[in-house]
């Protein structure tokens, strides 16, 4: 994992700020939202996808690929929570005094 | 946390555009990855001693492959190519090299190239093998063959030098190491190269031992060569030592008193026993000949060559057979050399004066049995009594002044009738010859000095 972060800081920086900007606009977005039932299905498949690169089952290229995608995931989640953390304080504290 | 809830309903666009990054992510670092990896998981099994490795990387899983030359070496370069930073899991595919039972190594040599072939335990041992056999043989090709094994016996790297380092005194021949048996054949180089051969094996490391030395030496050659023209006679080849150089060189002298001795003898061991008694009488039935060659290789004697007279040719043959050691083999082949034309008495005395001037008939000490050394001058003297059938001839003999007059009269008549006598023998008729004892009384110097009294003490031939 260190190697991975080491390795790859530019790409995953890439991802954590991609999230960030996502993580600001889902906040005043008005846009469809993944259900409930949807949400529970997406949950399982990353759950699956993270055992399946903890098991290292997938052999190869393919494994390296999915540990990437699952790290560059985990921080895109990271800045998008972060994102949507900040865009709702800035949010609270303009609406505070009007 | 409630709000993260909701808002993440909202994050899914951004995954579009993630996975078009993780894309071009993924297509840009996999080559620079899987390199680096590689070079990293090389450079980690450098000092790790293994045979045919290959990594192979794929994604972040290293492929393993190589002969281990023991299980322990094996687990430690897993696990030094396991701990390299980055990579997930080393997918094995090592094994330990063949064992060999028996442990077979050789080296053979023939005449354009030294083969060294069989197992070795290490690379670095095969290496160290090549480069003594290089040093062993000079110039000559090395060719490897060996293979690598495990189950070589201790020491092993000590006992194939010492024996690759005789390879390069062999000629050719091939010598192999089975298990702690050592098997050696062949031909050496030089004389004395079979001696050095076993002496060397004596230091092979405890344990091993020589199941079978036939080393063969090559044959040990004297060769002496008289030359009529040239005055000369030419010995060449080996001789056991300084010693024996020596003595051969000075029997040389005495039996040939007209020739220039070239002397191309070189000491070296391997001769065969009782070299000595075998060449002097040789060389002494060479003195017999008026041209000639003496060829002796190992024990067999090769003379050659033409005989002074007829009767020379069975009196060599004889001498020879009743003076060779046990065990030594003899040719001869002599023939007559054609007579000389015949002289007139007056030129014939002095052809017996020159012959006298160069030589003297030597005798046994106070007696009057002659030496085998004068042969060579008694058939020149034959030789030249034959081109003058019709003069007769007085064979004076000579004392010096030393001891009772009575003794040196009868000395000197029993020495002149044995020189007749040899004449006769040689087929002269006997009345043509008087033997006559002088004495003491016609000194030709003084009898003051030992050289003047070596002067008195003579045989004249006066033709009547």
């Amino acid at each position: 994992m260190v190697f991975l972060l080491t390795f790859h800081w530019g790409w995953l920086l890439g991802s954590a700020l991609l999230g960030l900007a996502m993580g600001w606009i889902a906040v005043v977005h008005r846009g469809p939202v993944v259900s409930k039932r949807m949400s529970r299905w997406l949950s399982l498949l990353a759950l699956v996808l993270v055992v399946a690169a903890l098991a290292r089952v997938v052999p190869g290229r393919a494994g390296y690929w999915l540990d990437l995608v699952l790290v560059m995931f985990a921080m895109y989640l990271l800045g998008c929570a972060v994102g949507s953390w900040l865009r709702d304080r800035v949010i609270s504290r303009s609406a505070r005094p009007g | 946390m409630h709000g993260l809830f909701r808002w993440s309903g909202k994050w899914w666009p951004g995954v579009i555009p993630l996975l078009v990054l993780w894309a071009v992510a993924a297509w840009t670092t996999t080559p620079a990855l899987e390199a680096d990896l590689a070079t990293r998981t090389t450079a980690a099994l450098k000092d790790t001693v293994l045979d045919k490795m290959r990594i192979d990387v794929s994604g972040r899983d290293v492929t393993f492959a190589a002969d281990a030359f023991s299980e322990d070496g094996r687990r430690r370069a897993l696990g030094s190519a396991e701990a390299v930073a980055g990579v997930r899991q080393v997918n094995d595919e090592s094994r330990l090299v063949a064992e060999a039972k028996p442990f077979v190594w050789s080296a053979e040599r023939d005449v354009s190239r030294v083969r060294v072939g069989g197992s070795s335990p290490l690379p670095a041992i095969k290496g160290k093998l090549l480069e003594a056999a290089r040093a062993s043989v000079g110039g000559i090709e090395v060719v490897d063959q060996m293979n690598l094994a495990r189950g070589a016996p201790p020491e092993f790297e000590n006992a194939a030098l010492l024996l690759i380092d005789q390879i390069g005194k062999l000629k050719e021949g091939k010598i192999t190491l089975s298990d702690t048996k050592v098997t050696v054949s062949g031909m050496a180089r030089d004389l004395g190269g079979r001696e050095a051969i076993g002496s060397a094996l004596k230091n092979l490391p405890q344990g091993f031992s020589v199941a079978t030395n036939e080393i063969k030496a090559p044959p040990y050659v004297f060769q002496a060569y008289k030359d009529p023209v040239t005055m000369t006679l030419t010995l060449s080849g080996y001789v056991p030592d300084n010693n024996v150089h020596a003595n051969v060189t000075a029997a040389a002298a005495r039996k040939f008193f007209s020739q220039k001795i070239v002397d191309n003898l070189k000491p070296s061991v391997g001769a065969p026993t009782r070299f000595v008694n075998a060449v002097v009488p040789a060389l002494g039935a060479l003195s017999r000949l008026s041209t000639g060659t003496l060829v002796v290789t190992d024990r067999e004697v090769k003379i050659s060559g033409d005989a002074l007279y007829e009767a020379a040719v069975g009196q060599i043959r004889a001498g020879l057979a009743k003076d060779f050691p046990q065990g030594w083999q003899l040719k001869a082949e002599l023939s007559v050399k054609p007579a000389a034309a015949p002289v007139d008495p007056t030129v014939c005395q002095q052809l017996f004066s020159e012959l006298l001037e160069k030589a003297k008939i030597r005798f046994e000490p106070g007696r009057a049995g002659i030496d085998p050394d004068s042969a060579g001058l008694l058939d020149r003297l034959v030789e030249t009594a034959l081109r003058c059938p019709t003069a007769n001839i007085e064979i004076a003999g000579h004392t010096d002044a030393d001891g009772e007059n009575g003794f040196n009269q009868a000395l000197s008549e029993k020495r002149a009738q044995a020189v007749a006598d040899y004449l006769v023998k040689a087929g002269l008729p006997a009345e043509r010859f008087t033997a006559t004892g002088y004495g003491s009384s016609q000194p030709v110097a003084t009898n003051g000095t030992d050289e003047g009294k070596a002067q008195n003490r003579r045989i004249d031939f006066l033709v009547r």
